[in-house]
Order: structure tokens, then sequence, then C-alpha cells
């Protein structure tokens, strides 16, 4: 398969991912179903011991939990916690980046100062540190993934930023553009094309498609601590399930819980997060 | 720029870092709708904020604050919790959870520095740079589960017993050190850093006369080697907030997480100052290393103008 199919495939399966991923959160119901014990699975005395795995019961391809409370309602919900701010999060270390790899090709020698100056002091601390202190800064109303994944993306620009410019850098900076010029291109089609298009778009798609894969990872680890803690969580409203209550679910298969499939279910969602941001990576992979 | 600007604004950084992270929390308190006493004494659930606000300093503004707080907290004080251990020293809590931590960022720093040095040395095969980024991709909640459900199988009902401790610390600190591409991010950077270096002309001619690529390109890598290492470290402290909580080692981050949880800004206050100085440190550590190989690099070689006078 040549280089440009491959990267082609790639990209498709990027998209198709990232798409099902925003289709699956604007299908997300609001509230799940209300529990049905006649979903779960039992003992030889009626106890409860867990939920019903794949296929098992009409309604819930993806089994129930210990309530009957079907799991792919829990997987739709998760999705619309993170589709937007994922997606806003990478889009944002996209353009800062992006903004980066054009100052040091300008050669504005204040600006580049000023953006590393921005870099050492916003990558000072440790992230979660900084995230957690927004978390309990944040007004009530405001305690949902958008803010934190954007402050998180501002956190991660810094690499991003670096990495763009060392890329603009080793094209020769403005040297590069002044070389350009000569052959009679225009600003927009050097800078936009030649720079960020052929040159910058390895390292810009890369940044982005990680930073959001590490929003959704993010998103259910904060769920997670919150759920371990008994606690609610600040990333989403009480209403909504966290990818992370998946996890928690499974958590209880190691207490002989007939919940196996939640675990097989969050690990499938959190690899498939993964696979989409590897996707990306190699779809926009230099030639 | 100067070579010497850098290392100047890290060290001014390095600095200001722990004197400026609680202000800033101490501004954002004070911005936020309602009155800081009001966190502590919810307006219907007690009486007395006026008296409570007074006695914890709270009633004067946030500079009367925060300044009492910072003068307090060099000399150790870090204040008092304002509702996970309520009129509790927060000090009792830094002294208890801070080893923890440490113990597992050294734990964790070891799969990094051994990667970052063997891949210096060129001694790791390319072909197993795949397996580093597949174990990479793994976020660090994931596999915390996992040393929290082995732990939890393998000793459960056991108390008294020091070895779930230590192995909490060990897998807690072997998950910070692969989790989220850690160690990929050690051994691909350091290998890109030399790479790179390598390409030079000194480096070219240096191997011509039968020296070694390390003993050459070392001082020239070294800043940014030290930079890398920084980030690395703060990464994992980063982690160790996730992993304390999941796995349950009761160190800095979980502290911090709890105060978050609680609203506790006494406590979030310390855990944050903790963490800015030892930020702080690294900064001051990273520079400090700048300079040294900066002069060292400077320094001019004794013997050469003798021999190009010959």
């Amino acid at each position: 398969m040549s280089t440009q199919r491959f990267r082609a495939l790639w990209l498709a399966v990027g998209c198709a991912l990232l798409g099902a991923l925003i289709c699956a959160g604007m299908l997300a119901p609001e509230f799940v179903d209300p529990p049905n014990l006649d979903h779960v699975s039992k003992d030889e005395y009626g106890s409860t011991v867990g939920g019903l795995g794949f296929f098992v019961v009409e309604g819930a391809p993806l089994g129930t939990n210990e309530y009957g409370v079907p799991l792919h309602q829990l997987a739709l919900q998760g999705a619309s916690i993170v589709a937007f701010p994922a997606a806003l999060a990478g889009l944002l270390v996209m353009a800062f980046a992006t903004f980066a790899g054009l100052v040091r090709c300008a050669d504005v020698a204040w600006l580049d100062t000023a953006l590393q100056a921005f870099g050492e002091i916003t990558g000072a601390l440790p992230r979660m540190v900084v995230v957690l202190v927004v978390a309990l800064l944040l007004p009530y109303d405001w305690k949902y993934l958008l803010p934190i994944a954007l402050v998180w993306a501002v956190l991660a620009s810094p690499a991003a930023m670096d990495e763009a410019a060392a890329s603009a850098g080793r094209l020769g900076g403005a040297r590069f553009v002044e070389a350009l010029r000569a052959h009679g291109f225009s600003a927009i089609r050097i800078y936009l094309y030649h720079v960020v298009w052929m040159n910058l778009r390895p390292v810009i798609v890369r940044q982005g498609a990680e930073v959001m894969m590490q929003v959704v990872f993010l998103e259910i680890a904060l769920s997670y601590l919150a759920l371990a803690s008994n606690a609610p969580s600040f990333t989403h409203a009480e209403n909504l399930n966290s990818w992370a209550e998946l996890l928690y679910l499974g958590y209880s298969w190691i207490l002989d819980r007939h919940l196996g499939h939640a675990v097989f279910l969050s690990f499938a969602l959190i690899a498939v997060t993964a696979l989409m941001a590897q996707s990306f990576r190699l779809a926009a992979r230099a030639r | 720029m100067k070579w010497w600007m850098r290392p100047l604004v890290r060290l001014v950084a390095a600095i200001l870092l722990p004197l400026v992270v609680p202000a800033l929390i101490t501004g954002a308190l004070w911005a936020l709708p309602g009155d800081p006493a009001s966190i502590i004494c919810p307006p219907g659930a007690c009486d007395g904020r006026d008296a409570l606000a007074a006695r914890w300093g709270l009633d004067q503004g946030p500079l009367h604050f925060y300044l009492n707080w910072i003068s307090a907290a060099a000399t150790g004080d870090f204040g008092r919790s304002w509702t996970l251990m309520a009129g509790s020293p927060v000090y009792d809590e830094m002294v208890s959870s801070v080893p923890w931590t440490a113990l597992l960022v050294l734990l964790a720093l070891v799969p990094l520095v051994l990667g970052t040095v063997l891949a210096a040395l060129g001694w790791l095969p390319k072909v197993l740079d795949y397996v580093w980024q597949l174990v990479g991709i793994a976020p660090a909640v994931i596999l915390a589960l996992i040393v929290a459900a082995y732990i939890t199988i393998t000793w459960g009902a056991t108390f008294g017993d020091w070895r779930p401790d230590l192995a909490k610390l060990v897998l807690g600190g072997l998950v910070l050190g692969v989790a989220d591409g850690a160690l990929a991010g050690a051994v691909l950077g350091t290998r890109a850093v030399f790479e790179e270096e390598v390409k030079q002309r000194y480096v070219q001619i240096a191997l011509l006369r039968g020296e070694t690529v390390l003993a050459n390109a070392l001082p020239n890598v070294l800043p940014a080697m030290i930079g890398q290492m920084r980030g690395r470290v703060l990464h994992v402290l980063s982690g160790a907030v996730i992993v304390e909580v999941v796995v349950g080692i009761p160190g800095l981050g979980q502290l911090l997480w709890d105060g978050t949880m609680k609203q506790d800004f006494g406590v979030v206050l310390a855990a944050t100052f903790a963490f800015s100085a030892f930020s702080g440190l690294l900064m001051l550590v990273q520079a400090i290393s700048e300079i040294a190989v900066a002069l060292y690099v400077r320094r001019s070689p004794s013997g050469v103008l003798e021999e190009a006078v010959q």
C-alpha cells in the first residue's frame, strides 16, 4: 500500500471514530433507565450478583449493571461528557502550536521570547495540581469538563508550541519564508500552505490528537477519583454517568460480581479513544 | 539573546513560584462570590461566622491573609485545616504525606532514568520503541486500577502487614514511570536529542579522531536533557495525584485531592505551596546546571594556543 493510501486509511479511521464519539454524545439520553431488577444476574438464592452480559437481554446490547440499567446508556452519556470539550481542547492546542510555528517563521523576536516565557510559566507546575485548584475555584454552575479541558489544553500547549517552533526553526525560519517569497508566492500561500500544511501539520495534528485523548483520560481519572471518594464529580452533572462509572463497576468484578462485561466495555472505550488519536497521528505523518 | 538570560529568568521564576501560587489562590478565593469564611461556616449551618473569620485571619482582606499565611509558611506553619480535619494543623498532615510522595516519585524515576541512560548510550534497540509507545498509551488511572485490584486480591484482608504498602509504592512508582508515555518520552526524547547532535560536524570530527560520541556531545546536550528530566518529574508529580488516590497511598496528592473535594483551602494552599516549592527547586537545579554547563563549554581549553603556535 502506498504511503498516501496508508495515510488516507488512517485519516478515515480517525474521522470515523471521532464522528462516532460525537454522534454517541448527541444520542446520549438525558437520564438513564430506572433500575430494573428483572435484568440482573442472580444466584440460586435469588440475590443479585451483578449485571447481565452482552446481548443477553433485549434493549441492552452491551449488558446491564447490577441494578439492571443498560450499560450502553452509560457509555453514550460518557461520550456526551467528553466529546465536545476534548475536541475543543485539541483544536486550542493546534491553534497554539500553529501560532508558535508561524511566529518562528515570521521572525518576530519579541513575540518568540514572550511565547517561550509563557511556556516556562505554564509548564512550571504539575498539570493535575493546577487542574484540581481550578476545579476547586470554579463556581458551582461552571463545574463541567469544558473549563477544565481548556485549562488542560493551555497547560499542554507549551510542549506543542515548542515542538512546532522547533520544526519551523529546522525549516530555516525566516530564511525559508524569504526564499519562497523570492519565488513570487503570496504570504497566505507561504504561511498556510508551505509552512503550516506541508511542514507543521504532523506536529500540530499529533499534539492536538494527543491532547484530545488526554482530556478524555483526564475526565475518566477525575470522575473515577470522585467515585472512589464517594463524592460528586466536578466534570459533569449528577444526572450523567462518566465512562469512569463503567470502570468502577468493572472493579467490582474482582469481588466476584458479574460485571466483567463492564470492564471489557470500559477498556474497549479507552482503546478506541487511543486508536482515534493514533489514527490522526499516523494520518498526518510527515512524508 | 545572551546565554545567561534564560537561566536568569529560570532563577527568578524559581524564587517567585512558591510565592505567586498561594497569592493567586488567595486572590481567586476572595474573587469568588460570597465570603471565604462561609466555606468554613456555611450560612444557616453555624453561628459566629464573624468571630471565626477574625480568628482565622479572613476578616481583613486577601492581602492581610496572604502575608500572614506566607510568613507563617516560611517558618513551617501551614495554618489549620478548614474542613477536612477542621482546626487541626496542616503541618502534621504534610509531614506524614510528603515522604510517601517523595518515595513514589523516586521509584517512578527509576525506569525513567534507566531509559534515559540506556538510550543515551545507544543500548536500547529501536525495535523496542513500539513497545514503549504501546505501553505509554495506557492512562495512569487504568494501570493504577489494575495495581489496586492486584493488591486487593493479594492482601485485601491482611492488616498490619508491610508488604501491601511496599507493593503500593513499588507498583505505583512503576505505573507512574511507564503510564501516559513517560518511559516512551524518556527513551525517544533522549535518542532524538543525541541523534540530532551526532549530525553536528564537531562530533563527526571527534569520531574521526577516535573519540566517543557521548564524551563530546554530552556537555552540549546536557541542558536539553536536564530540561526534559524536569518536565518528566513534573509529569510524574501530576500523575502521582491519580495513583495515590486510586492505589491508596497517603501522600501529598491524596491530601490535595481530599482538600479539593472538601473545599479545604487551608489544605489546598499548603499542598500547592509544597508542589510549587518543589517545582521551584527543580527550576533552580535546571538553571544552575545550565549555568555550570555553559561555563564549562565556554572555558577556553588549555594548550590550544600553544599547539597552534607550534
